[in-house]
């Protein structure tokens, strides 16, 4: 999609610009160091102007007794001791695992809309609508469902969903032991959020089962907290490898569809069968020192931002039953616009802690000017590119992709991974920023020290955030889900696909 | 056909899904059959595997539709659905729909349903649709796999003849064994990105009389059914080797069976129908000596020919019919070719039933398709869509049979118990 060509501005002028806002960012960020260095100076050209004999003056005339000094002493190393211990713990991120559908799962959009007219013989208007969003998506033709959703009619059984969940989190698992060496039996936490499929017993339990893990395991099942629930996990894990010295935990993020297909008509609930597909990610965090040199990733911050006391919002995604009785997920139209409301409210937080000095003096004048002089003129938008290298947006559809590249000025390759997650994976819910950041590793491109921001939207409605900072340069070729086909990425996706 | 209360819940448990192909296939890419393939349209090929419980023992249908994904992206057509292009030529975008696939249960045991032989029951292990009423949503291809009571499994595959004749359709299935035996099959076959025979032609329609091989029937539009007076259906046989011995005595030792089979069953209609009836031009199918170009790729490459007798059948000797049957045939498949283009594709014929057809299976390599190993014990092979004349279909025998032959004949549904008496009399069957 071709962008039209920005009009050509004045040569000198745009040249200028370019280094007062250099020369501005330079000073703001750096505002200490300009400070503190003429201070120094002048100090040390004071300290060689004058000789020993006025510093032993100076130094007899403060008539420090040995116990000031040892009280000082001692100030400084408590001070210091208590700094050091009340830090929190460093959390780092070892490494993750992504489950990668078999190819027998696969889906088509012919065969999509075929099955979609056999299963809705008489509602050719809910299959033409389902054409229309599956056209228009951004999913390609790789994307997998689960057996159950493969038959005509789909067979949305418990027996069907267990298997498929046992599937999905057995490998993804299986997976991050092999590449983390961990042992089963080593893992102090774990937390496991899947929001629609919560049987008896949970799934937590299901793998503790498996693996055989240990009996003080502190284990918590999330469920119905939607696609941003991989944020509040990590937020979880977080807080209590803040809680337990030397200890490691692990996340899996994952949408089981198998109980979720929708077998009505009703438009705004067939939405999610056009755009959720399979996937799952397991992580494994750790607050141990020895994890510090091999840990891909340090955490820098989780920021949680809940919407719900707005009834707007409460209701935007919503599970119900539908005039016949089929339950499915209501999907309202003015969901973007509530997700750009909670953005607003997300960055406000998140802002002060990731943003550069500059911007953050840009913000406070814009809020300053805004609320006393002009209440009409335009917020201004920090420039979150020079807060992240990387940005990791929830791939919950194209819309939600465009809307935040607009609000938030992101270039196309840095909405690549977001984009070309959705083509090859489709919606996959909380495990999607996984996949996404698992691309930008794929393609060479994650550095040591490069920010990565993932944002995640969902149901409640909640707008997640974290951020990470890149612990060691990770080197392609990366294994993992991407492995077989990072090479034909990215592509080209036109707004309506022909069917 | 008429579901008897035997047949009703015999088969349960029914799931019904689609498999497709591992990768995705380009979607502009297209497939035109040409004309010997679009003449074959009406017609479509049923056939049967059976297996002993080891072929399929242990595996779970997932397990089982896991290698036809790789499979089915060799013969990406397979997957694909017919269009029409502005000329009114069909052919087919390969879009990846897939193929139909659907999993039963039998309430017998294998051996209990072999010892039946009933045609009407064997339908009911294979899919009976046509590509029709919606060209775009008809898949090419069904797939079924029934499991019976004492684990044994019946693989039924119904192919649309206009992809391939039933050495192609042997071929084909042949591969998913390789596959499944571990061997890499290769790159899939490639396909072209435009259409290049569905040009509209402006010159004026040549007006020219359509080859005796073939039947034109009312434009029957994108419903690919056959019209008939009749009702046609099939009827086995298996020929034994002593029957097939007693035979060629008395045909003579320098005809093969199939001839010798095809020239008594000649007679033997023509003594049904009587003399005002009798067809004394026959269509002769076989598989063609070049064979196809490239290994295991699909197509109508069959050889079809006619036969001509200016003699009364019901008097005249085997042996003339067989002699006839071998050395004046005549190759028909420029001429099938020639008409078709003259239609650009467009028009409706029928082969297979035109004139009374005999095709000759024995060379098809339905045997080969091993499933881990395991042969299947037997292949039942039906053509549905054939016209009023009726058609014979000599197979091979099963792997016990030695030297036998299994034969199905489809017929007008009141010629069956005459027909069955007839060959009693030659002494064909017991």
């Amino acid at each position: 999609m071709a962008e039209p060509p920005p009009p050509l501005p004045d040569f000198s002028q745009s040249v200028k610009l370019k280094y007062v806002k250099l020369g501005y960012q330079y000073l703001v960020n750096n505002f200490l160091v300009f400070l503190l260095v003429p201070v120094i100076v002048a100090l040390t050209l004071e300290l060689i102007h004058s000789n020993p004999h006025d510093l032993i003056h100076l130094w007899n005339s403060m008539q420090l007794t040995s116990l000031h000094i040892l009280c000082s002493f001692f100030l400084i190393i408590y001070t210091l001791t208590f700094f050091l211990m009340s830090r929190p713990r460093p959390i780092y991120l070892v490494d993750y695992a992504l489950f990668k559908p078999p190819r027998s799962f696969r889906v088509s959009f012919g065969g999509f809309m075929e099955h979609a007219r056999i299963v809705l013989a008489d509602e050719p208007k809910s299959v033409h609508f389902q054409m229309k969003i599956l056209q228009r998506s951004g999913l390609g033709e790789e994307t997998c469902i689960p057996p159950a959703m493969h038959f005509i009619p789909p067979r949305p059984t418990m027996q069907l969903a267990r298997e498929e969940a046992e599937l999905v989190i057995f490998s993804a698992m299986d997976s991050l032991f092999q590449k983390t060496g961990l042992k089963p039996k080593d893992v102090d936490i774990l937390v496991l959020n899947c929001s629609l499929f919560s049987p008896t017993p949970s799934l937590t339990a299901m793998v503790i089962n498996k693996y055989k893990m240990r009996s003080n395991i502190k284990s918590f099942n999330l469920s119905g907290m939607g696609c941003s629930a991989g944020l509040i996990s990590v937020d979880l894990a977080k807080d209590l490898l803040h809680r337990y010295p030397n200890s490691n935990a692990v996340v899996i993020s994952t949408e089981i569809l198998t109980p979720n297909s929708y077998l009505g008509k009703e438009r705004a609930m067939l939405l999610p069968n056009c755009l959720f597909r399979m996937g799952g990610a397991a992580i494994l965090l750790s607050n141990r020192r020895a994890d510090r040199r091999r840990a891909k990733y340090r955490l820098a911050h989780v920021v949680r931002t809940h919407k719900g006391a707005d009834d707007r919002a409460y209701g935007c995604v919503a599970q119900e039953e539908d005039s016949e009785g089929h339950i499915g997920i209501k999907l309202n139209i003015d969901l973007m616009t509530i997700a750009g409301e909670a953005l607003k409210s997300n960055i406000t937080t998140i802002g002060p802690l990731v943003l550069p000095a500059s911007e953050q003096l840009l913000f406070a004048f814009s809020l300053i000017r805004r609320k006393f002089f002009n209440s009409k003129s335009k917020p201004y938008i920090p420039d979150f590119k020079q807060a992240f290298e990387h940005f990791c947006i929830h791939a919950g559809g194209r819309a939600v992709i465009d809307e935040l590249q607009k609000s938030l000025r992101l270039t196309n390759e840095q909405v690549e991974a977001s984009r070309m997650t959705l083509h090859r994976f489709g919606n996959t819910s909380s495990s999607s920023l996984w996949y996404e950041l698992s691309y930008i590793e794929s393609k060479g491109r994650m550095k040591k020290g490069d920010r990565v921001w993932q944002i995640a939207f969902g149901s409640g409605f909640k707008c997640n955030s974290a951020v990470w900072k890149c612990n060691r340069t990770i080197k392609s070729p990366v294994d993992g889900p991407w492995a077989d086909c990072i090479h034909k990425y990215p592509v080209y996706i036109p707004e309506v696909i022909k069917i | 056909m008429v579901s008897s209360p035997m047949s009703e819940g015999l088969i349960y448990d029914k799931k019904l899904s689609s498999v497709g192909p591992a990768y995705a296939t380009d979607p502009d890419l297209v497939y035109e059959p040409r004309n010997l393939d679009l003449a074959m349209k009406l017609h479509f090929l049923r056939g049967i595997y059976y297996f002993e419980r080891q072929a399929f023992e242990g595996l779970t249908i997932l397990a089982i539709k896991e290698p036809m994904f790789d499979w089915l992206n060799k013969y990406p057509v397979t997957s694909g659905r017919f269009r029409r292009a502005e000329s009114g030529r069909a052919y087919i975008k390969c879009n990846d729909c897939g193929v139909r696939f659907l999993e039963a249960k039998c309430d017998k045991t294998l051996e209990e349903w072999l010892e039946i032989r009933d045609a009407s029951l064997e339908k009911l292990l294979v899919s009976n649709q046509i590509i029709g009423p919606e060209l775009g949503f008809s898949p090419l291809i069904f797939i079924q796999l029934t499991k019976f009571k004492c684990g044994g499994t019946s693989l039924g595959l119904s192919w649309a003849h206009v992809l391939g004749d039933a050495f192609s359709a042997a071929e084909f299935l042949s591969m998913l064994g390789r596959l499944v035996a571990g061997q890499d099959l290769g790159p899939p076959f490639d396909l072209a990105q435009s259409l290049t025979k569905s040009v509209i032609s402006h010159d004026p329609p040549k007006v020219a009389e359509d080859p005796i091989a073939v039947k034109r029937v009312e434009p029957v539009g994108d419903n690919w059914l056959t019209p008939t007076k009749f009702k046609v259906e099939p009827f086995y046989f298996d020929v034994t080797a002593t029957h097939l011995a007693h035979l060629q005595s008395k045909v003579g030792p320098k005809f093969g069976p199939f001839e010798a089979i095809s020239a008594i069953i000649w007679k033997c209609i023509a003594k049904i129908r009587g003399k005002e009836m009798e067809s004394n031009v026959v269509t002769i199918c076989k598989k063609s000596e070049e064979g196809n170009k490239v290994y295991g790729m699909l197509g109508n490459t069959q050889v079809v020919s006619v036969v001509k007798a200016d003699f009364p059948i019901v008097d005249a000797e085997p042996s003339v019919l067989a002699k006839l049957m071998r050395e004046e045939a005549f190759d028909m498949r420029d001429k099938i070719d020639e008409a078709m283009a003259r239609e650009n594709g467009v028009v409706d014929y029928v082969i297979y039933g035109a004139n009374m057809t005999f095709v000759n299976l024995e060379d098809a390599k339905f045997y080969d398709f091993e499933y881990r190993g395991q042969k299947p014990v037997r292949v039942s092979y039906w053509v549905d869509g054939v016209g009023d004349e009726g058609a014979v279909l000599v197979l091979p025998g099963t792997n016990e049979g030695g030297g036998g032959r299994a034969v199905v004949a489809i017929l007008p549904e009141e010629e069956i118990v005459r027909f069955e008496a007839e060959l009693k009399r030659e002494r064909l069957i017991a």
